[in-house]
């Protein structure tokens, strides 16, 4: 499967942008949540969490682990400044990309929250009905973190 | 009038020189501790202590503004250790930067020589130096920007070229209050600061070097190794639990407290003099002299507990008062008996906070002055079932020397030979949170979150037709609000006119890698896909100076009347 993250490290410096254009071309964002995500400019997710890490989907703890800590050496804001050294350490849109990270290992490391996001990833869609499947589990995802942030922010 | 012994560098000079550099400056790393302080730089294969001009890489944290021109214990000496006791010389400037004149440390710094006065109003306490038989007064911003002067000075003098970045390590425990005073007082002395490095942090960084050299090994598939760092100094005590493999470390979790050798020595003072308090209240020449003999005394008697189990303490503070006393170990571990069941609990919240088991602890790390503590070690070792303590860093280097690695990374070095492909995945050491549900610190940003990191949460009016809202930042562990540290505030206007509970208030907090920490504010009314007014991006701190006063300020103007409520989750 080819790589779905971009693994270019040059941050664009943090901007508020149109939110008309922006929600044009999202009609189905939360509005809530397209607020902030406007405000710090947050890059568009990748179709599943096992794809943010890299890993099958029958990978074990130790892989998603291993995984993590690989990809964490290439997008984390410090090791990303180490390959560009003019790109600002601490812009917004390189912070993402580890945030992005470090949100999909928090879910498929905890095994209950794994448990919840496979259920979510087996309901069955027909291919018409496809372009909705990502809102759908985004906001699963973003309801569990909600209701469990303080164990799911501190497992590892 | 005094010339100033500092200056700030302008902008320009400074974007002139970076443009002119063909390669990158290498940051060095500084641990200025309460009582010592060490410089380190990484040299292309390894971190190097850098000594001064009497051959010391741990020198002393003061200033002494006798002979009116100010100087650091980097490049003076003072004859005596009394001399440090005088009146004329700031020590503890680490205890005493960034806090209110409430604050208990403050107030136990006033048994100090030099003078501490407060007014217990919330504001910054008053300091002065006694120079030439008057109080001089001075801020501990300033005084820590004159050593760092004479920190960049030696450095400078020592490596042969211009010294401008810097990382320094900095006790978890500190507010991002007192994180800003910290940059600056190193603006002022002409450096900026790349990072500002938790001390444990540091150490899990050295310690995640020293696995990947010894294993050898460079992608993620490595042993995993779980660390309990335990660093305690002069002034603070902190903790952390670190997972390191493949030379990523993981920062799982962080503790600290203000407790150090700082309040075992003055437990041991108060322990051999009681009246001390009473005895020393009008700072007179007199007394100072004889709270400096009492501290000399006490000191000396500490460090030789260290090695024996009994000491003689001799001391004649003049004016027919001595001292003449044997005192042994058990008798100075029951003196400090809350400070030392302190450190243990640290220990233990920090394990929970990690959701570490004792048993999965493979490495048992102490750093700090304190380290050489019997009592210290047997807590730490006791709470840790035996285990035993690594033994691969100095205590009293660890810390600056992580600190200097971080530097190198910091600053894009890369090592052929693989010494700096290392990460430190940082966690929040305090929870950082808004005003909300009456008066209670709601957390947006939990404690131990990983950095760099991004959190929301929704809240919705108090108040029918409500159309303004107070934020209240707040930075801390208290359930209350008022037992954190105000952080800033602003205040969200122009929301639409609704029955309360409707509009949807979207608070967001973001930290980047640089620890820079943002707080986003917008209105969206239900079922509307855009928010009702332009979103608010507020950096934090606002709050300068006065916090403890701004708060009780904005509670008794504001009340309840702009107060938000967490938006329950509809089904």
């Amino acid at each position: 499967m080819a790589p779905t993250l971009n693994l270019s490290a040059v941050g664009t410096p943090l901007r508020f942008s149109s939110s008309v254009d922006r929600s044009a071309s999202f009609p189905q964002r939360n509005s809530v949540r397209a607020v902030a995500e406007e405000a710090v400019e947050t890059r568009r997710p990748a179709a599943s969490l096992y794809d943010v890490l890299r890993v099958e989907r029958d990978a074990s703890p130790t892989e998603i682990k291993s995984a993590y800590r690989s990809l964490a050496k290439l997008l984390h804001p410090d090791a990303a400044v180490r390959r560009s050294p003019e790109t600002d350490g601490g812009g917004g849109y390189v912070d993402g990309d580890f945030i992005q990270l470090r949100n999909a290992y928090e879910t498929l490391s905890d095994p209950s929250a794994k448990a919840i996001y496979d259920m979510t990833l087996a309901a069955p869609h027909g291919g018409r009905h496809r372009r909705f499947s990502t809102p759908l589990i985004r906001n699963h995802s973003s309801a569990f973190y909600t209701t469990r942030r303080w164990e799911t922010d501190q497992c590892w | 009038m005094v010339e100033p012994a500092y200056t700030v560098t302008s902008d320009s000079e400074t974007t002139g020189e970076e443009k002119s550099s063909t390669f990158p400056e290498i940051a060095i790393g500084i641990d200025i501790g309460t009582s010592q302080c060490s410089v380190a730089v990484w040299n292309g294969s390894q971190v190097e202590l850098l000594k001064n001009t009497r051959n010391q890489k741990i020198m002393k944290s003061y200033v002494t503004f006798k002979d009116n021109i100010p100087s650091g214990g980097v490049s003076s000496q003072l004859s005596h250790e009394d001399e440090m006791l005088s009146g004329a010389t700031i020590f503890n400037m680490k205890r005493l930067i960034g806090r209110v004149d409430t604050d208990p440390v403050v107030h136990a710094c006033k048994n100090l020589p030099f003078l501490v006065q407060t007014l217990d109003i919330g504001v910054r306490p008053f300091i002065a130096a006694l120079v030439n038989n008057m109080w001089r007064s001075t801020t501990p911003e300033e005084v820590l920007a004159i050593f760092l002067v004479e920190l960049r000075a030696m450095a400078e003098a020592q490596l042969k070229r211009r010294i401008r970045n810097v990382v320094l390590t900095v006790p978890v425990s500190f507010s991002r209050f007192q994180l800003t005073r910290i940059e600056r007082a190193c603006a002022m002395a002409g450096l900026h600061v790349l990072r500002l490095m938790p001390e444990p942090t540091a150490v899990a960084l050295l310690y995640g070097q020293q696995q990947q050299q010894t294993s050898h090994e460079n992608m993620g598939s490595g042993t995993e190794k779980i660390a309990l760092i335990f660093s305690m100094g002069a002034g603070y005590c902190d903790v952390a639990v670190t997972a390191t493999a493949g030379g990523v470390s993981q920062i799982k979790a962080l503790a600290g407290s203000t407790i150090g050798g700082e309040d075992l020595l003055q437990n041991m003072m108060h322990h051999l003099l009681p009246n001390s308090e009473n005895l020393f209240k009008n700072h007179g020449v007199k007394e100072i002299k004889q709270m400096g003999l009492l501290r000399v005394a006490t000191q000396d008697a500490i460090r030789q507990l260290s090695s024996q189990t009994i000491v003689q303490v001799d001391v004649d503070l003049g004016d027919g008062l001595k001292i003449c006393k044997a005192v042994n170990r058990e008798e100075f571990e029951e003196v400090n008996r809350k400070v030392f069941e302190k450190c243990e609990s640290l220990i233990i919240q920090c394990l929970q906070d990690a959701k570490v088991e004792v048993e999965e602890v493979n490495d048992v790390i102490i750093v700090g002055g304190c380290s050489y503590i019997p009592r210290v070690k047997n807590l730490v070792t006791n709470v840790c079932k035996g285990k035993e303590l690594y033994k691969g860093m100095n205590p009293l280097e660890a810390a600056v020397c992580g600190a200097a690695v971080e530097g190198a990374i910091a600053s894009g070095v890369n090592d052929p030979f693989g010494n700096l492909d290392l990460l430190t995945i940082q966690a929040t050491p305090l929870a950082i949170g808004i005003r909300a549900d009456g008066n209670k610190f709601v957390p947006v940003i939990p404690r131990d979150t990983t950095m760099p990191a991004r959190k929301e949460l929704v809240f919705t009016t108090t108040h029918d037709n409500q159309t303004e809202a107070l934020i209240l930042v707040y930075e801390g562990e208290g359930e209350k609000a008022e037992e954190n540290h105000l952080l800033g505030y602003f205040k969200i206007m122009g929301i639409p006119a609704a029955p309360k509970g409707v509009p949807e208030i979207n608070v967001c907090m973001d930290i980047d890698a640089a620890n820079v920490l943002r707080v986003l504010a917008g209105v969206v009314m239900p079922g509307s896909r855009q928010p009702a007014i332009p979103v608010m991006e507020v950096r934090m701190p606002t709050v300068d100076d006065g916090h403890g006063w701004c708060a009780e300020a904005l509670n008794r103007t504001y009340g309840a009347t702009l107060d938000l409520v967490t938006l329950q989750k509809k089904a």
